[in-house]
Formats: structure tokens, C-alpha cells, sequence
């Protein structure tokens, strides 16, 4: 019914992407996969922090002084006895690439390209995702997690915040969506 | 007993080898659904694919139900799963915020990955994007901090804050996926077309 | 062709929704009387995963750290006296009826171990499973960090260690002996409850553990 389960035609190849998987599938799978970090290291999986140690580390490259007097960095780089990057957070991310990838590269829907809707420049899309990316620094350091820390983490372990968290990520998107129609439609 | 590590049956380079097996598994599934792709995710907020709810609220049920019976088989101690403290106000606040970063950007942390290992130029700018906003949110960190750390209740699940026994409430929540995922059918089939 | 998909999808809901009734029934009722996995009891006691030094309690506090709840189990005279920073005084009597979340950790300590180890064993026979105590007690506390020694031909390794616990006594009130211990010998008495609130810009130690777990 929707047109999103055809995706475009892989450039250059000619070969067909294949669909997207039944929602409700890729949703048990990635519940499993939930449930096997809660089982095996007793924490959910998350993606934010990856980030916080990847900038906190690159800061202390440059600017050393000024990294390990910054409070939030700090928190990142710990005592200096082992390496900010060797965070548990950073290898999940890791791993998020590296599936991510294979998954993409059997569908056939690897390949460089921005996603967008048509009546946008890429220029003006890819300003956008930066902006974008920016919100979701604050929004995710203000709520002590992103989706996948603390919507989908939280959300099966019933954490309160994780629910009042889930429900104003809605309540945000759908109050600004229709501003933002022209990027993808 | 699980959790495992947390029981000591192995140690913290074990933990960050399964952190790449687990972030293996997440970014397939991810994919799979879709969230690779901008497109897809915004879909979401203008009601033509549900997808993210779906998928969302797919996962949230199987790993409750999953911990639920694990724990009620007394094999997964839910004490010593991490629980990220509540403190309601500010987490309202990011999530709004973060909720406008969604559809202005396209994607969360998590897909943004997910979408740049699959080629996806934006996916790429959008995760310098977040980079470029920890690092200022770590500059106005000590201005702000009162604010984050405002509000704590600690380490609390909906069934303690509303006394009610956890598996009702499990059964609820599964109860309004239930109905939400019907609900979105529809409203797919509404606004599908609209195109 | 949209059939079987829809097929599969209200079996999985079907599935889903009988998984969640059974839920209802997840929760057993908790009498007061309790089996105990003492196999994974004596595995947690033989691994001293259950310990927390007081060294480490110490930079906890100094971090400002509060993800735990530090218990003193000593009587309210006691704890009036003096009380470890950021504890909160609740007795042994009074123990099984507080109010803990079984998802927070709780730190335990009294005057020497035994207490502690005690009311640890309740804590587990309630089904608490992050329960901790604090090595030694109060006495350890005492020893560790209140007024911690330098041993005589301390090595290089040694003194530094000492320059670390000294800074630490200080900032809660304690006091530092060096060399034979020129200061009275032990018991000696515990400083005076002003205690000290951690304040990140006098903090003796840089926070030692990284930020962990969140997304």
C-alpha cells in the first residue's frame, strides 16, 4: 500500500532494492536484541554516549587543558586510565555500522546518495539535517538518553522518564512537522 | 542468573565484544526496517508510513514481555539492569526538543549511524551535526546543569509511581500496542495516498 | 497479497496480547518466607563482589555520585554523632519495612562488618539484589579514610597513594599520619559533623569512573 516498501532502483546497478522487512518483524528482532543486552551485560543499547566519547576524545586531542577542565567532558574521558573510546557505547556503535551495512549491502540499498523528498536542494537538506542534529545533541543530553537509550531501553524496562520522554518526542515532532513538509515531500 | 556481566562471568573486554555483537545485531534490524533512510523515518510524523511507531513499540513489547518472563522464571535479576534516572521536567523538555531534531534532521543518534554506514550523505552530516552539539552543549553545560539534575526521582518504573503490579501494567502496554498498531494501519490507509 | 501479511500480523498481536495476560500473573506475592539461592549467595560472598571499599565510597561521595543509597545501621545517637556523608540512618529493626526501590543500589555499613553482613543477608532474602557493604565499616572508614597511614619505607608507589588518601581525609575532616603516626594511635575520635558537600571545585580526586550506561 505505502510506497515506501518499493525503494527507489539501486543507481548504477539496475538491481532492484528489495522491501523493507514487515515492521513488526524488524521490531521483534530488535526487541530480541534488546533483551539479549539486558540478559547478558544488564543495560539496554543506546547511541548518544558514542557520540559525547567521540567528541570528548577529539577535544582532548586538540585542546587537551581545556577538555579535562570542561565538567561534561570530563565525565567522558575519566581518569586517564584507559582510552575515552574504549566505552561500551562506542563498540554497539561500531557494530550498528557494521550491521547496518550488511544488511544494506544484501538488500541492495547501499549507496551514496541524500536522502530527500524532491522539491528540496541538497544544500538546503543537508543544512538541515546538521541543524537537525544539533536539536537532537541538546534533546538527548537534557533527557539523559536518545531513542534507542532511553525510548526504546527505557520503554520496555517501564522507566517513567523513558514514557514522559517517548510521548514529547511525538508531541515535538508532530507540532513542527508540518513546517518541515517541503523537505520531503 | 543474568544479567551475566553483572554476576561477574566475564569481564569488561568480553562486555565491549558483545557491545559489537549486540550494536551488530541493532544496526541489521534497524536497517531492515528501513531507518536507514530519512524518508522513511519522517514518514512517520506526516502519517503515511507508521513504521518507526511499529517498529518502536514492537521492540518495547518483546523485550518487556521478555524480561518480564525471564524475571518471573527467576533467571534475569531486573534490579541490576541499568535504569537511567527519571527527572521528568528536563526529560519532557529534551524530549520535545529532540522530537523537532527528528523531523528537522531526519533522523535520531541511533539511525544516523545506521544511515551513514549504508552511504547516506545526510546520515553523515547529521552525525556531525550532533557532534557539533555536544560539543557546545558541553560548553554551556555549567550554565544549564542545575536545570538537568533538577527534578529527580531516581531510579523509578511506571508501576511504583502509580502502585499498580507490574504485570498489569505489561498487559496494558501491550494492550495499547495492540490497538495503537491497528489505529496506524488506518491511518496509513487515510493518509497513504495522499502522495 | 495483503492477506497473509495481515494474517501474520493479528497472529503475532494474538500472540502478543495472550503473552501479555499471562503477565498478569507474573508477579508472585512475597511472603516472609523466602528460598534463597545459597549456591549464588556463597558465589557472590567468594567473589566479594558485594564489597565496597571505603576508599571507593569516599570518591563516590567527593564525585557526588547518587546513584546509590548509603545506609547507617547504627542507633540515631550514633548517627548523630557522626555519620558518614550523605548516609541516611536507618536500623537494622527498622530495615525490613523501609521503603527501598529493588532497583537501587544500597550501600550498608555499622560500626565493624558484622552488622552489615547481617542485614545484608535480609536485604537478599527480600530480593535485593544491588545490596553492598562498606569493608570494615565505620572502622574502615576510619582506617581507609579518615586517617589513613603512611607505612615507614613507603615506596614511590606507596607515597603517591598516600598523597591521594591524605588530600581525600582532609576533605572530609579527617586527619592524615605519616611516618610511624606522630598522632594519637586509634580508636581516635571521629571529626566534627560539618559534613563536608562535595562541590566539584574542591574535589581532592578527579572523578574516577566514567559516565556509564546511559544512551
Amino acid at each position: 500500500m505505502s510506497s515506501d516498501h518499493h525503494p527507489a532502483v539501486m543507481r548504477g546497478s539496475g538491481r532492484p532494492a528489495s522491501p523493507y522487512w514487515n515492521p513488526y518483524l524488524a521490531g521483534i528482532g530488535l526487541g530480541l536484541v534488546l533483551l539479549a543486552a539486558f540478559v547478558l551485560v544488564g543495560r539496554g543499547l543506546g547511541a548518544s554516549g558514542a557520540f559525547s566519547s567521540t567528541v570528548a576524545w577529539l577535544v582532548n586531542l586538540v585542546a587537551p587543558a581545556h577538555a579535562q577542565s570542561n565538567e561534561y567532558l570530563q565525565g567522558y574521558l575519566g581518569d586517564g586510565t584507559t582510552h575515552p573510546l574504549k566505552a561500551w557505547l562506542v563498540f554497539e556503535v561500531l557494530g550498528v555500522m557494521a550491521g547496518a551495512l550488511f544488511s544494506a549491502l544484501l538488500a541492495g540499498r547501499a549507496r551514496i546518495a541524500v536522502e530527500k523528498g524532491p522539491r528540496v536542494s541538497t544544500v538546503l537538506r543537508l543544512l538541515c539535517a546538521f541543524a537537525g542534529g544539533i536539536l537532537m545533541a541538546f534533546g538527548a543530553h537534557l533527557a539523559r538518553g536518545c531513542t534507542s537509550g532511553q525510548a526504546l531501553t527505557g520503554g520496555a524496562l517501564l522507566n517513567v522518564g523513558s514514557w514522559a520522554f517517548m510521548l514529547m518526542v511525538f508531541v515535538g515532532g508532530y507540532s513542527v512537522a508540518w513546517f518541515m513538509r517541503w523537505q520531503w515531500r | 542468573m543474568a544479567p551475566f556481566y553483572k554476576y561477574g562471568f566475564f569481564g569488561d573486554e568480553m562486555s565491549l565484544i558483545l557491545a559489537f555483537v549486540l550494536g551488530t545485531g541493532f544496526g541489521f534490524f534497524l536497517e531492515r526496517a528501513g531507518f536507514g533512510s530519512a524518508r522513511k523515518l519522517a514518514a512517520q510524523f506526516y502519517l503515511y508510513d507508521m513504521s518507526v511507531f511499529k517498529v518502536m513499540f514492537t521492540a518495547i513489547v518483546t523485550a518487556m514481555l521478555g524480561v518480564t518472563y525471564l524475571g518471573w522464571l527467576g533467571w534475569l535479576d531486573l534490579s541490576l539492569v541499568y535504569l537511567v534516572p527519571t527527572h521528568l521536567v528536563p526529560q519532557i523538555v529534551g524530549g520535545l526538543v529532540l522530537g523537532v531534531g527528528f523531523v528537522v534532521g531526519g533522523y535520531c543518534p541511533g539511525t544516523s549511524v545506521a544511515s551513514l554506514a549504508t552511504g547516506r550523505i545526510d546520515g553523515f552530516v547529521y552525525a556531525f551535526g550532533i557532534g557539533a552539539g555536544t560539543l557546545v552543549y558541553a560548553e554551556v553545560y555549567p550554565w544549564i546543569k542545575g536545570f538537568v539534575n533538577s527534578n529527580g526521582m531516581g531510579q523509578v518504573t511506571l508501576p511504583e509511581v502509580f502502585d499498580l503490579p507490574w504485570g498489569l501494567v505489561v498487559f496494558a502496554v501491550v494492550l495499547i500496542a495492540v490497538a495503537g498498531f491497528s489505529a496506524a494501519t488506518l491511518v496509513e490507509r487515510r493518509f497513504g495516498d495522499e502522495a | 497479497m495483503k492477506l497473509p501479511a495481515l494474517t501474520t500480523n493479528q497472529k503475532l498481536a494474538t500472540v502478543a496480547v495472550v503473552l501479555g495476560a499471562l503477565a498478569l500473573f507474573s508477579v508472585p506475592h512475597r511472603g516472609p518466607v523466602v528460598t534463597l539461592d545459597t549456591r549464588e549467595l556463597a558465589l557472590i560472598v567468594d567473589k566479594e563482589v558485594d564489597h565496597v571499599t571505603p576508599s571507593e565510597l569516599a570518591a563516590w561521595i567527593v564525585q557526588g555520585r547518587s546513584d546509590y543509597r548509603l545506609i547507617d545501621l547504627r542507633a540515631e545517637s550514633d548517627y548523630a554523632a557522626y555519620h558518614i556523608p550523605t548516609a541516611e540512618n536507618v536500623t537494622v529493626a527498622a530495615l525490613p519495612e523501609f521503603p527501598f526501590l529493588r532497583t537501587e543500589k544500597i550501600v550498608l555499613y555499622s560500626d565493624g562488618g558484622i552488622h552489615a553482613a547481617q542485614a545484608w543477608m535480609l536485604m537478599q532474602a527480600q530480593g535485593y539484589r544491588a545490596v553492598y557493604t562498606v569493608l570494615g565499616g565505620l572502622e574502615g572508614w576510619k582506617d581507609d579514610v579518615l586517617y589513613p597511614a603512611l607505612p615507614a619505607q613507603a615506596s614511590g608507589v606507596e607515597r603517591a597513594r598516600f598523597e591521594r588518601a591524605a588530600a581525600l581525609s582532609r576533605f572530609f575532616g579527617g586527619e592524615p599520619r605519616a611516618e610511624g603516626g606522630t598522632v594519637a594511635p586509634l580508636p581516635m575520635g571521629l571529626p566534627k559533623l560539618a559534613a563536608p558537600v562535595s562541590s566539584g571545585a574542591v574535589s581532592p580526586v578527579a572523578p574516577r569512573k566514567k559516565k556509564k550506561e546511559g544512551c
